[in-house]
């Protein structure tokens, strides 16, 4: 009689089933944007909170489910049997209530103990890490040549980034370092931060909600207009790291990521210079060049700012440096070889390794990202066959209010070719 | 005696019924099929209607779910486009929450509670059809959407001036249930015809009225409801001999009429914002787009329980039947059910963990909201112990109710993880959260609400629903449920966001994300094959007796299907579990000695209803047709106001009605056991 | 037809008619909703304490912009309408039919007065230059003291309606009484809801040199 039960219950055992499997292959919770895989002590705080949380329930469906389960076995009515049912009403038992619930209570202690101390330590920097991760402790304020790197005014604080969300990129800013949009020095989709030190971020929002959200270094905070929302990470390990929007931002939301390279902190020192150095003057008469004439031809330095050559534009993302950058078009292009990329996440076993940018990718990426933005219309005059559909490269009414004029631009493949080309000079 | 049918034959107009009602104008009545179902005041009619409404929608949001399935079976799918997929998603949720399990609630609640408080009907017959055409009109306006985006797809509007004149050409919603502002509302300074810029077309338009409209429909059930409970219990009916569900139905109403205001005024902010240029969350002139989540989720966390508790409600009458046992710690039972209600004002916030509440509110939230699993465990506890010592049978609604309980259990388990802020901020907006919630609402609620569908279909059409076909659809349910959402929880935690709909291959998702939608597919086809059993039981399933599963409440006490006076003659109850004790033990049913002779007074028919809420339709669709400039569509909306005050003024005039009807003779109590007439 | 007539007031479970029970259920939906629109108006009041900017540019504070004793007069014209309203109420259980006429007819009057003087009120706002666009409070002030304005309206057709319908002779009797007595329910929730938005939204603008929010800063007019 029990297999005929079994039959009949055994359906109710599948739920776990699936988490159950799934947990027990520890290779897949390494994958690019697990949240089971900390490198950085917010994520590593919120991971521990987070296992709390896991045994406790694992305690309590072991426990419940169990006492389930063995009642309908236990209690099940034999074939053929006549009910006659109980008539007393249920008061039920004092003694087992008032146990269970504070049981419960005890149980839910047991969480609520780590959560609040976790929120205040992810909430802001805490003095610890304030104290080893000051700019002057690892960043020289003045360097060999003389030059400041940093005003004295900062010296004592955290490194402070600003994430600005954009339907459906981001752009980052380091104030204190001089890569701000004023200076026209601003980072699309990629962040760098030296490995070890404790980084605050500033979340502002020009349009819609977005939200910041890298997990292997620290669970999401909102980027909300007319908010000033701030959140801390730390990466503890060198590399690639993978981010991605977290709140839905309209119809491009799911091609909203970004990346975050951690890098030491020397590196990053240098990183920040690069960023600093204006782009190299194309050579005259090279198909650059003629690629650099378009650029301007084509409306893109209105919006796109590159230094050096271009200065008007502010409202797209900065391409000073795209070049030397390992993703496209909020990130969703990969300017790395796909194949090699894979591979070497695999033999590593690591998706933090990561190769460095394939010029022939990062071009056929140009080329399809330019193109396909501005061919394709449907009835209404709108892209319908963008990589983004409704970004704001091209026309959208809409965005006429912020002064962006209809740019209604179609190019000949010959002169994708030359945009290509000129872009690509910008290391 | 034979009593097994309602028709004319049975029962007689004793009295001659007000053919004209007070205008003059002339009342329906039951003559013809189709008019009686649209003029019905009967609340068990309307309680079919609602089903009916439910299981249709709940079908329409199943198709949405599986188109949204299919494009993410495969990485870098292009089944649907990214706007597309965002309106899918939107309107699934939109319809499963307002025009699936709503309704459904309501259907419930429309045909039990005044058959287990013992009355004839509810406190006000008319706003009851009211509620109904209401929500029809509202689910109509919402859906409307759809009919509009494909027009536009299709390019049928192509020629009009008004749409080439259109800035934004997506007409049906596209921002999730909760539409947060900004992409909902509007940006920068309003021109003069009194427009800001927006992020979104008039989908949000008629997302906003449509549930401004479903917003008003539930209300006006929710006040009918209370004053039932409250007013029409029958003698010896004490709150405490209520039956669970009805006290569930009493605690979702009060958290109807408490919640939706929040969601009212918020979504009128949000019209303004939109149709007037008003500041409320427009980030350039100062609003704040926060003050939209607040509000929307002071509104919004309630509508869980509201979701849930009717849910529960059936639950705690189906496991006593099926166990042959009184429900364990009933006192507990209804008190944990009012505690949950007073405590879901309390924790909103949990659902903005990432917002940068700040240390202390996020802290304060977090606790509060591990204090709502106490008295959600205290339930389950308590449903245990009523298993416990029982015998239980298993039939399709218990095997289903253990189901509910099994499902719910892991859905509040994943809620605990949530309850931990620091943990929450990896899992908010990740597929985590898509896991829980449908195990609560899917797992949860939905199997609950099956179990109610079968549990009471033999009531309701006096047949009953084929077994076997009931359990090969609850095994697909429950499996193909299983397989679709387990694999999310694992999908959240390895950083797949929400609401993408699309994502590269090398993530790690690939695998899942198939088996999700193979298991999604399980699902559909099982609660189609679920719902299509009810339907041609409902034709032509086989007869069955009034209390084919030894009942416990008194709506078992009354023939199936049930006439339309309900009860003969009002019953006296003396305990709770008032059948089971009149047929097994000491304390018997008494029966008033109303209703003999003179018959049984029934409420008039009325056209007015209908006609108030088809001025909301006719509001419902100008105001988003307004907001696409179509010429004349502002008329339209006076028109409508002026249609649904002519209907309420009219249904004012009328007066409630009413003709006595002559029951059976002397059928005081349809039970087998010979009734005391009390003469009180 | 005597058993229809008894029918209408059969006893209830609680002993209150089922149309009182459920006025009383509205009027608790509806403190919330008001709640929610008082709510809104002071978190943005307290976000923005320094009023309002006109198209012009000119700051101003919303102290200058009110006139406070005109509102004071229909807040008192409003909390005498209530004062007849119970007359009217009271007449109506005495059967007393022509008192009941006279007491909401004087209801009637005194509730378009007061509409009167929001419309008055809103005209001159806007023409010092506040709109519904140009400012958060803007948006609140009109969307607020708007609703509620709406909601006297309402009532005041309902009694217009009831006024009117009075004259057929239908109106009378225990059912009578009843459905003015729940007319008078919503005018005196209508009434009470003023009372506080007339103190957190105009008075409390006088509390302190620039009011309960003023930041000091100099007033341009």
């Amino acid at each position: 009689m029990f297999s005929r039960f079994f039959h009949r219950v055994g359906i109710l055992v599948l739920p776990f089933l699936g988490l159950l499997m799934t947990a027990c292959s520890r290779a897949d919770l390494e994958v690019r944007q697990s949240t089971l895989d900390p490198k950085g002590p917010v994520a590593q705080v919120q991971y521990d909170v987070f296992m709390d949380t896991v045994y406790l329930v694992i305690v309590l469906f072991v426990l419940v489910g169990g006492l389930l389960v063995y009642a309908v076995a236990r209690f099940r009515s034999r074939p053929g049997e006549v009910v006659k049912p109980k008539l007393e009403e249920g008061h039920g038992n004092p003694l087992v209530e008032i146990g269970l619930i504070t049981a419960s209570i005890g149980a839910l202690v047991f969480i609520a103990i780590p959560t609040l101390s976790a929120i205040w330590y992810t909430d802001d920097v805490p003095q610890e890490a304030v104290a080893t991760s000051k700019l002057s402790a690892w960043y020289p304020r003045v360097d060999a040549s003389g030059k400041e790197n940093y005003a004295k005014e900062v010296a004592d604080q955290v490194l402070e980034i600003d994430v600005i969300g954009k339907q459906w990129w981001f752009r980052f800013e380091y104030p204190q370092l001089g890569l701000t949009s004023d200076a026209k020095r601003t980072v699309p989709n990629e962040i760098y931060i030296p490995r070890g030190k404790a980084v605050r971020i500033n979340l502002r929002s020009e349009d819609v909600i977005h939200s910041f959200w890298i997990p292997k270094i620290a669970g999401k905070v909102d980027l909300i207009p007319g908010r000033k929302n701030y959140m801390w990470i730390q990466g503890d390990e060198v590399g690639h790291y993978y981010g991605q929007c977290a709140e839905f931002c309209g119809d491009s939301h799911a091609y909203m990521l970004f990346r975050c390279e951690v890098v030491e902190p020397e590196v990053f020192a240098q990183w920040v210079k690069a960023q600093k150095t204006d782009a190299v003057p194309v050579v005259a008469g090279s198909k650059a060049e003629k690629g650099k004439a378009l650029f301007a031809a084509k409306t893109c330095a209105m919006c796109h700012n590159i230094s050096g050559h271009f200065g008007a534009g502010n409202f797209g993302p900065d391409l000073t440096h795209i070049a030397s950058r390992k993703s496209l078009a909020g990130a969703w292009l990969d300017n790395r070889d796909p194949k090699a990329q894979l591979a070497l996440e695999l033999k590593e076993k690591n998706t933090e390794a990561s190769m460095p940018v394939d010029s022939a990718q990062l071009k056929a990426n140009l080329i399809k990202w330019i193109g396909s933005s501005g061919v394709a219309h449907g009835a209404d005059g709108k892209p319908t066959a963008d990589v983004k559909p409704g970004n704001r490269m091209h026309y959208y009414k809409m965005f006429n209010v912020v002064g962006l004029r209809e740019s209604h631009q179609k190019f000949t493949d010959e002169e994708l070719d030359a945009l290509a080309e000129y872009l690509l000079t910008l290391k | 005696m034979s009593h097994d049918t309602h028709h004319a034959p049975v029962a007689s107009k004793l009295d001659l019924a007000p053919e004209r009602s007070d205008l003059g104008l002339l009342r329906p009545d039951r003559s013809t099929g189709l008019m009686d179902w649209l003029t019905t005041v009967d609340h068990k009619k309307i309680g079919i209607l609602y089903g009916a409404f439910a299981m249709f929608f709940f079908l329409l949001g199943g198709v949405e779910a599986l188109a949204i399935r299919t494009q993410l079976a495969r990485p870098d799918n292009d089944f649907v486009t990214a706007r597309m997929y965002n309106q899918l998603f939107t309107m699934h949720g939109t319809t499963m929450i307002f025009l699936g399990v709503m309704p459904l609630s309501a259907a419930f609640f429309n045909f039990l509670v005044p058959l287990q408080i013992g009355a004839r009907d509810v406190a006000f017959p008319r706003l009851n059809a009211f509620s109904l055409w209401t929500f029809v009109a509202g689910s109509f306006v919402l859906n409307a959407s759809w009919l509009f985006e494909f027009g536009h797809l299709a390019g049928w509007f192509k020629d009009f001036a008004w749409y080439k004149s259109l800035v934004y050409t997506d007409f049906a919603p596209a921002n999730g249930w909760f539409s947060y502002a900004p992409l909902s509302g509007t940006f920068g300074q309003a021109d003069a015809a009194l427009h800001a810029p927006r992020f979104t077309g008039v989908g949000t338009d008629f997302w906003i009225i449509g549930i401004q409209i479903l917003g008003v429909a539930s209300l006006a059930a929710s006040f009918n409801f209370i004053c039932t409970i409250v007013n029409m219990r029958a003698k010896g009916m004490t709150m405490m001999r209520l039956p669970v569900f009805t006290w569930m139905t009493l605690v979702t109403s009060f958290l109807i009429i408490l919640a939706f205001p929040a969601i009212t005024v918020a979504l009128i902010q949000l019209m303004f914002d939109r149709q007037f240029g008003a500041n409320f969350f427009n980030p350039s002139a100062g609003g704040q787009p926060i003050l939209w989540q607040h509000l929307f989720w002071i509104f919004g966390h309630p509508e869980v329980y509201i979701l849930v508790l009717p849910a529960m409600g059936i639950v705690s009458e189906i496991l006593p039947t099926f166990s042959g046992k009184s429900l364990f710690g009933y006192p507990i039972i209804v008190f944990s059910g009012a505690v949950i209600g007073f405590l879901g004002f309390a924790v909103w916030s949990h659902h903005m963990f990432t917002t940068g509440l700040g240390a202390v509110p996020t802290a304060a939230f977090a606790l509060l909201t591990m204090a709502i699993a106490v008295p959600t465990g205290v339930k389950i506890f308590n449903w245990l112990g009523t298993i416990w010592g029982g015998r239980i049978r298993f039939t399709p609604p218990m095997v289903l109710a253990l189901g509910f309980i099994w499902m719910f259990m892991c859905g509040g388990f994943s809620g605990v993880m949530h309850s931990s802020a620091p943990a929450d901020s990896q899992q908010q907006d990740s597929y985590f959260v898509i896991a829980h919630f449908h195990y609560v609402l899917l797992g949860g609620v939905l199997l609950g609400l099956m179990a109610g569908l079968y549990f009471w279909f033999p009531k309701i059409f006096g047949r009953m629903p084929k077994a076997s076909v009931a359990y090969v659809a609850s095994g697909m349910v429950i499996l193909g449920f299983n397989l679709a959402f387990g694999p999310m929880h694992y999908l959240g935690l390895a950083g797949m966001p929400r609401r993408t709909h699309t994502y590269h291959a090398g993530n790690g998702w690939e695998t899942w994300n198939f088996v999700a939608t193979i298991g999604a597919f399980i699902l559909g086809i099982g609660v189609f094959l679920a719902f299509a059993n009810l339907v041609w039981t409902a034709f032509k399933g086989e007869k069955c007796a009034s209390d084919p599963w030894d009942g416990r409440t008194l709506e078992w006490s009354l023939p199936s299907p049930v006439p339309e006076y309900n009860f003969a003659r009002s019953p006296i109850i003396s305990a709770r579990d008032a059948y089971i004790e009149h047929k097994h033990g000491g304390h018997k049913i008494g029966y008033e000695n109303d209703g003999g002779e003179a018959g049984v007074h029934m409420p008039s028919q009325s056209w007015m209803p209908m006609l108030a809420s088809f001025g909301f339709l006719i509001i419902g669709m100008g105001m988003p047709m307004m907001a696409m400039s179509v010429p004349h569509a502002g008329w339209m909306v006076i028109a409508g106001v002026g249609i649904l005050f002519t209907g309420i003024w009219l249904w004012a005039l009328e007066g409630p009605g009413g003709y006595m009807l002559k029951t059976p003779t002397g059928s005081a109590s349809p039970s087998p056991v010979s009734a005391t007439t009390s003469t009180h | 037809m005597s058993q229809v007539a008894e029918s209408s007031h059969a006893p209830t479970s609680t002993g209150i008619d089922h149309k009182k029970l459920i006025m009383w259920l509205f009027l608790a939906s509806d403190c919330m909703f008001f709640g929610t629109l008082i709510s809104t108006h002071l978190i943005y009041r307290k976000l923005y304490p320094t009023g309002f900017t006109d198209a012009e540019g000119h700051q101003h504070f919303v102290q200058r912009l009110f006139d406070i004793e005109l509102t004071s007069f229909s807040t008192f014209i409003l909390l005498m309408s209530s004062f007849l309203m119970a007359l009217a109420v009271s007449a109506m259980h005495k059967g007393q039919i022509k008192s009941f006429r006279r007491n909401v007819l004087g209801v009637i009057i005194f509730g378009l007065i007061f509409l009167g003087c929001q419309v008055y009120e809103f005209t001159h706002f806007y023409h010092m230059g506040l709109t519904i666009q140009n400012s958060v409070f803007g948006s609140t002030f009109y969307v607020l003291t708007g609703t509620h304005g709406t909601h006297v309206a309402i009532g005041v057709l309902w009694l217009i309606l009831l006024y009117f319908y009075s004259f057929t002779g239908k109106l009378g009797g225990h059912v009578g009484a009843l459905d003015v007595e729940v007319a008078g329910l919503y005018w005196h929730f209508v009434d009470i809801v003023w009372i506080i938005i007339f103190t957190v939204v105009y008075l409390i603008e006088y509390l302190g040199p620039n009011g309960f929010w003023g930041t000091g800063l100099p007033i341009a007019k």
